[in-house]
Formats: C-alpha cells, structure tokens, sequence
C-alpha cells in the first residue's frame, strides 16, 4: 500500500517534469512565451495663449510601427473635432469664450520597430497629385539656392535613381551638418555646417524636394530612457520620411537611422509645414509625458505559432488553441490548483484556523476581480454584518432560513449604497461577480456569528485574520505573472500540484501551530524532570 | 528541530491523529452512531449501557407549539442538540417556575447559573438546534430533553456550577488515558476545556488525579473552590473504565472518546461519545498519547473481554 502511493505520487511528480524536459530541450519550445512590454502610457495637455476661441493641436495616428488605444481627450464644456483625414491627427478644440484651461489627451501606445531592408531603385518621374504638395520647394534666399546647387553638383555625382539620391543626401547631411541647437536658419547651417535637429530635417527635405522625391518633416517624440526614472517629460524632435518605392521611408539624419524608425520614437504629425504655426511656442503651451504602463503581456500569438510550428502532440492540446476568452478563464482558475496548495499547507502543516474549506480561496478570487481595496473594504462590512446578527438579530428569535435572507438582502442592500456613493461599477457590471459575494458572504456571515456565539470574540478573530492571511497569500499569487503564464502555457503541471497535495495529505508530523499549544506541556514536563523525586 | 520535544513525549498532534489512528481504526459508517446522541442511546439501551433519561425528542417546529406544556410535568431537565459537539447548544435548566399575573400566566426556566429564560427564549433555543445551528455539518437536527443529572458528592469540593465528566480515550477497547473536566466560574458552569474548565488529568491503574491545567496553564487548586486538585480519587473507578471499554464494542470505533458521568444513585454512566476526540488530554496529563497507543497496537492480545482490556490497560498505564 506504501509503495503503491509512493509509486502514483513520484510518477505524478515526475512524469509533468519529463515533459517540461522533453518540450524545452527536444522540441525546443520555450516554457513560457516571450514578455512583450512596449506599452507607453503617453500623455499631452495644451493650453492656448492669449485669448483664442479655438486652436489645434497635433495628436497621435496609429501607423506603421504604432498601434494606439485607449484614447481620451478630456475637454470640460469645450467641443474637439478630430481631424484624421489625412496621414496624421489633428484634434481642435472650440469655445464660444477665449479658451483658459488646459486641454489633455492620454492614450496607450505600443511601439514597434520600423525598417526596410533592401529598398529598390526608383525611377519614378511622376507621382500622383495627392503627393504633389511634397514636392513643392519652400522658399529660399538666392544665395543659398546657389549654395545648395554647388553641394549636389559635389555630392550626386552620377546617381542615377531616387533611391540612392537620398541615401547620398542622407549621408551629407547626416555627417556634414553637426548638430548645433542655436543654429536655427538654413542660411547659417549652409555657411557654418552647423544645425539644429530641426533645420537638418528641413535641409534634407529641402535637398530631396529639389531631387524630385516627394518627402516631409515628421514630428516625433522619442520615449524617455527607462534607466532613467526620474525624467518623463519629453519634447518633440524631428526627422524625415521619403516616398520611395511606394511607401513613406522613415529617414533621421539626427541619430542616423536610415530606413529605419527605432521603437523608441513615436509619430505625432507627418507633415511638419502644415503644424508648423499651431505648434509655436507664441500661440501653446504644451507638455508631454510619456511613462512605461505597468502591465506586462505575453505574447501568446506568437507563442502559439510556434507550438503549432513544432507539430508535436502539444500543438493539439494546447490552451493556446482555445477561444481568447476561454485562454482568459483558463489563466485565472489554473492557478486555483496552486492556491489550494498553499491552502493545504497552511491549514495542515502551519495549523492556520481559516472558517470554512475554501472560503480563502473564494476570496482571493473575489479580491482579484474586484480589487483589493475594496475587497478588504467588503470583508470588514462582512465582519461587521456578523457581530450585527450576533447581537441584534439574535433577540428576534428567528428562524435559520428567515434570518439568513434577511443577511442576504442586507448585502444587496449593501451593494446598492456602494453602487451610489463610488463610481467604480466594475464589480457590480458583471453578472457573476454580482452573484458570486452574496451567496459566499452569506455562509460566511452566519458561520461568524456561529463561532461569535460559541468560541467568543477571541478565537473568531484568530479564524478571521487566519482566513484573511491565506487569502492574500492566494491573492498574491496572481501578482507573479510567470507563474500564471507557466501554468496556462504547461497544464499538465496540475498533475504535479496532486501529487504534491498527496505528500501534504500524507503530513502525519506536528503542525507548526502545536508547537505552541503543547509548548507549556513541554515546559512543565521538563521542570518537573529536573527537580529532584519526592520519596513516595 | 522544534518539534523535537514533542517527538520525545509523544505528543499526538492532529495531522497524526487522523491519519494514523481516526481514518484508519474509524469506520465511517459507524460515525452516526457517536455523532447523533439520539442513535448512541438507542445503541447503549440495546447494550444495556447506563445514559441518562431521555425525556422528549423534538423532530419539528410544530411539536415547539404545546412544548411548553410537556415541559411542566419535568422539575429540571436538559436541552441538547443530538448532533452538537464540544458541549455547544447545551442548556441546563435546573428549575421550572409558573408566575401568573394578571391572569396571564407565565412559564420561566431557571438555568444552571441561575440566569432566568422565558419559555419563549427556551423555544427559540430549541429550534435553533432543529435548523442545524449548533450539528456538526450544519445540517439540520433534532432537540433531546433529558433528565438532568445530579452532582456526585465527591465533586463538591471540586466543581463550580455545572456536572463534571469523565473523558477516557479508548483505543481498540484499551482505555488509554484519561482526565476529568471540572466545570469553573470561567468555564460558566461547563465541563468544556475551551471555556476555561479544569483539565485534570487520571492515573489509569487507581483514578487519582495525577496533574491539573486550567487554559493550558498547570494549577494546583481549583480556582474556585480553593481545594487542592491532587486530592481527588474517583470512585467506582474500575466501572468506569469497564463502561468506557465497553462503548468499543457497542460502536466499533477503534479511537474513541468516551464522556462518563458520576451519579451519586447510578453510579457512573454514559454521557456521550466522540468519533474525534480532543488532544488536550494530552496536557491535563502532561503525557503523549503515541507511546500508548502505539503499545496497543503493537503489544496488546485480541480479542479480550472489556473487562479484561481494562486489566491490561490498568496493569499498563
């Protein structure tokens, strides 16, 4: 019989691990999927000088490269229309008196890397009229226009297609004109070799229009360093984007990236001429932030890919291949097996009074789809609600099923006053999450007054911290996004968690809370051994 | 490790106890005849085991109605859930008193501490017991109204309120260790060791109490009575062992806690019995219970008469 159980619990253990083994090291997959954590919380307020009745303002466009969501624009009283005709956004905002307060948007960004490998040669000759605007020459003084005449006689010698014309324009302007914020006009830059980020993103434009490329400033905001905690402000800078082979080539002549967007650099208007005089310093004041968001994903799309790629028996019962919400459900109650484990050692080899089986564990679940403010918040009524019916309800001699709905109502009726009095709904919003307290706290409620009446205020309350320390230990669980992810990637692992809760279930030895209890016994014992034997 | 000393004694801790002792010596289906007070003393009558009398059963709220009436024809009687554990649910009612006012009359009920309840209150009581406030799982019950038992007088000196009992832990029919609990003014009259009663523990092979604990803690003399604890020796104290180790067979439950009353015309008798018997027999003895237990199962011979198990367990303990 021992071995028989020694034999299931080590194959239980094991046999899970084996296949962990066998996927990490023989199919190669990876035991979790990729972090991805490129989430910009990003966030823009604006506030018109002197006395406008309206202004606009640039606003990010998802893109290549950038996906943006949750997106909101708070005005108060004052109308935005959000103009996204074209390849950029620009919100503008509209009163009927001069506009005072600050306008803010905020939004979710993610960001990607943007590169063209291998660009072929272009010879277009003609573009289509929408592009006709970015080839438009601005104008300029004589003497620069000579200037700039005897720079590309030198520099594009025998180019023959658009492609290499503005990779050589890039690399003049790149490496020739050092950066220097105080130059501010392309006068000075052709006679000082000198420009500022901005002015260097003009010349190129400049150089490229000349050569028939149609091409634009673009305004960019480059994400703060993450070394750097301290500093979320950000400023706008600019870089370039050429249309060659057909699509818009991110080019900056200002860090050297050619075909190339960083992911660190987002897009807040593609055409700087047109925002030129809406962003000036005389008509806004403006600030932008930008911070990491707090949340981590996975990346399971890719994961999933690569479980189907291995074609191994895992790619058919992977959780991967569920409908998203049923993934979601799966990665919360896969990690309810690891929580009973904890559960059981807490109860049997600790010795932690909880009131009920599992009542932790509904709570733990109860704080995550909530929150754990609240949840205590709740928790404290439930508590309140018991000595209540302890010691008033008690004198109406009631009876159980009367008296326990009447517990029951003055939940709902508790829920209704906390609907009123705070604007977070989101527990009461979904359906079963307004079924799942009221049931669990009713039976709690009554086994409190239960053990009030018969074990005293004392002990309820060693069984009420018990209950509540198990259940933020569960709760926690769910803050260690790898564990979740482990699970859900590696379900077979639940075999572990029996065979691990067979071990608990054979615990004959001492709870660590007997030590306590029998602790005088110890005490006394020894005292009375030391002393010398009374004659009988 | 700390948990050296206790190893050292013989401390039976909890995870022990039902792992190796309760799920293994305790069939399942035997618990209803100790969880329900009811069963237990159709099963002692057929035995012809002493329990006290029961009155009354209450099955349903209707009979609750004309309860009163039946009531009356008792002096002192005792409330009790037949399910309950631990001593809960428990009401001693040592006096019946009829007030008529104003042509209204009026049914109080004295209890053991001398609070007065209204028969209303003792009602209520009652039916929570039916709707499973005070059974085991909850479920629901049935209310027994039983005879109240008298103190023996060698307890006079030694109790506080309420009746003390006698816990004998018995293993495969051994009697194995033994203690009795006396009620105090902290324990509000009850024979409970988690209310504050005294815990003393028994010499097995003479029934002179061997140690006393009142809340954990070792005492000399009983807090309210002032009397010296070591000086106590129970009568009758091979019959109650006897009775004790006959409850092995009447149940079959190989761990078994065993409550005997002493009454001063019946001599000792049964009170109840426990499928789980408490560990803090333990520390009223200041003695674990493994190496006894263990003794039995190793050592002892079967298939021995009640009366000769409690020789062997007399002889051994």
């Amino acid at each position: 019989m021992k071995k028989f159980v020694v034999f299931i619990t080590g194959l239980l253990i094991i046999l899970p691990m084996t296949l962990l083994f066998y996927k990490s090291e023989v199919l190669n997959l990876s035991l979790i999927p990729q972090m991805v954590d490129d989430v910009w919380n990003f966030h823009l307020t604006v506030k018109p000088k002197g006395e406008q009745l309206s202004f606009s303002f640039p606003i990010p466009k998802p893109g290549p490269g950038q996906k943006i969501s949750d997106e909101k624009l708070r005005t108060k009283d004052i109308e935005v229309f959000i103009d996204s005709s074209s390849d950029s956004s620009l919100a503008t905002w509209s009163a009927k008196e001069p506009i005072k307060v600050r306008m803010t948007y905020s939004a979710r960004v993610d960001l990607d890397r943007v590169v063209y490998k291998n660009i072929p040669k272009d010879y277009t000759e003609r573009y289509p009229k929408g592009l006709q605007k970015y080839l438009k020459i601005p104008q300029l003084l004589p003497e620069d226009i000579t200037a700039i005449e005897t720079l590309e006689r030198a520099i594009l010698e025998g180019s023959e297609d658009k492609t290499s014309l503005v990779r050589k324009i890039y690399y003049y302007v790149e490496e020739e004109i050092q950066r220097n914020t105080a130059i501010k006009t392309i006068h000075e830059t052709l006679n000082t070799g000198k420009g500022s980020p901005l002015i260097k993103a003009k010349l190129f434009n400049i150089m490229a229009r000349r050569n028939g490329v149609p091409s634009r400033i673009v305004i960019l905001a480059r994400m703060p360093d993450l070394k750097d905690d301290q500093e979320n402000k950000i400023r706008f800078t600019f870089a370039n984007e050429v249309f060659l082979s057909n699509k818009w080539v991110p080019i900056d002549t200002n860090r050297g990236y050619f075909a190339e967007r960083p992911d660190t650099f987002m897009v807040i208007y593609r055409n700087y001429e047109e925002v030129e005089k809406l962003i000036s310093k005389k008509k806004v004041s403006y600030s932008i932030q930008a911070e990491r968001a707090r949340i981590n994903r996975y990346n399971k799309a890719e994961f999933r890919k690569e479980v189907v790629k291995s074609d191994s028996i895992f790619s058919k019962f992977s959780l991967y291949r569920l409908p998203l919400p049923l993934q979601t459900m799966f990665t919360t109650i896969l990690l309810i097996p690891i929580g009973t484990l904890v559960l059981s050692l807490a109860r049997n080899i600790i010795g932690v009074p909880t009131f009920g089986i599992f009542t932790p564990i509904l709570l733990a679940l109860f704080f995550k789809e909530t929150s754990f403010g609240f949840g205590m918040l709740f928790f404290f009524i439930v508590v309140l609600i018991g000595i209540f019916e302890r010691y008033i309800l008690d004198k109406f001699y009631l009876l159980a099923v009367p008296r326990l709905s009447i517990i029951l109502t003055m939940i709902i009726m508790l829920m209704i006053s906390y609907a009123f009095f705070s604007v977070d709904l989101a527990f009461i919003s979904q359906k079963h999450l307004a079924f799942f307290p009221i049931v669990i706290i009713t039976t709690i409620i009554e086994r409190l007054s239960i053990q009030l009446a018969e074990e005293g205020i004392v002990n309820t309350l060693k069984t009420l911290f018990g209950t509540l320390v198990i259940s933020v230990l569960v709760y926690s669980l769910y803050f260690i996004s790898p564990l979740e992810m482990f699970m859900f990637t590696n379900p077979e692992l639940l075999f572990t968690i029996i065979g691990l809760l067979i071990l608990v279930g054979k615990y004959k030895g001492y709870r660590l809370s007997e030590f306590i209890r029998f602790r005088d016994l110890v005490r006394q014992k020894k005292k009375m051994e030391s002393q010398p034997h009374d004659l009988p | 490790m700390i948990f050296r000393d206790l190893k050292e004694m013989g401390i039976l801790g909890i995870n022990n106890r039902v792992g190796r002792y309760i799920l293994r010596h305790n069939k399942r289906a035997n618990y209803p005849l100790v969880d329900n007070k009811v069963l237990t003393a159709q099963r002692a009558e057929a035995w012809g085991i002493a329990t006290p009398e029961n009155y009354l059963i209450v099955e349903n709220y209707g009979s609750l109605k004309n309860l009163h009436i039946k009531l009356l024809d008792y002096d002192s009687f005792v409330i009790k859930p037949s399910k309950g554990s631990q001593g809960n649910g428990i009401i001693v009612i040592k006096e019946i008193i009829k007030e008529e006012k104003n042509g209204e009359v009026r049914i109080l009920c004295r209890r053991s501490n001398d609070k007065l309840m209204e028969i209303d209150e003792v009602k209520h009581h009652i039916s929570g017991i039916l709707s499973g406030l005070y059974s085991l799982g909850g479920q629901s019950d049935t209310a027994i109204i039983q005879a109240k038992i008298d103190k023996h007088p060698i307890f006079d000196d030694f109790s506080y309120g309420g009746i003390p009992d006698i816990r004998v832990i018995v293993f495969e029919g051994f009697p194995v260790m033994s203690m009795v609990r006396l009620p105090t003014k902290s324990s509000d009259g009850r024979a409970n060791l988690h209310q504050g009663a005294i815990g003393a523990g028994l010499n097995l092979s003479n029934g002179w109490t061997n140690n006393a604990v009142i809340r954990n803690q070792v005492i000399d003399v009983h807090p309210d009575t002032g009397h010296h604890l070591s000086g106590l020796k129970l009568p009758f104290w091979r019959e109650i062992l006897e009775l004790a180790a006959r409850c092995y067979d009447m149940v079959e439950l190989g761990y078994l806690g065993a409550d005997i009353v002493l009454t001063p015309d019946q001599g000792p008798i049964l009170l109840e019995l426990n499928a789980r018997p408490g560990l803090g027999i333990q520390i009223a003895n200041l003695a674990g219970l493994v190496p006894r237990l263990e003794d039995i199962r190793l050592n002892a011979p079967k298939d021995l008469l009640a009366k000769e198990r409690v020789e062997y367990s007399m002889k051994k303990f």
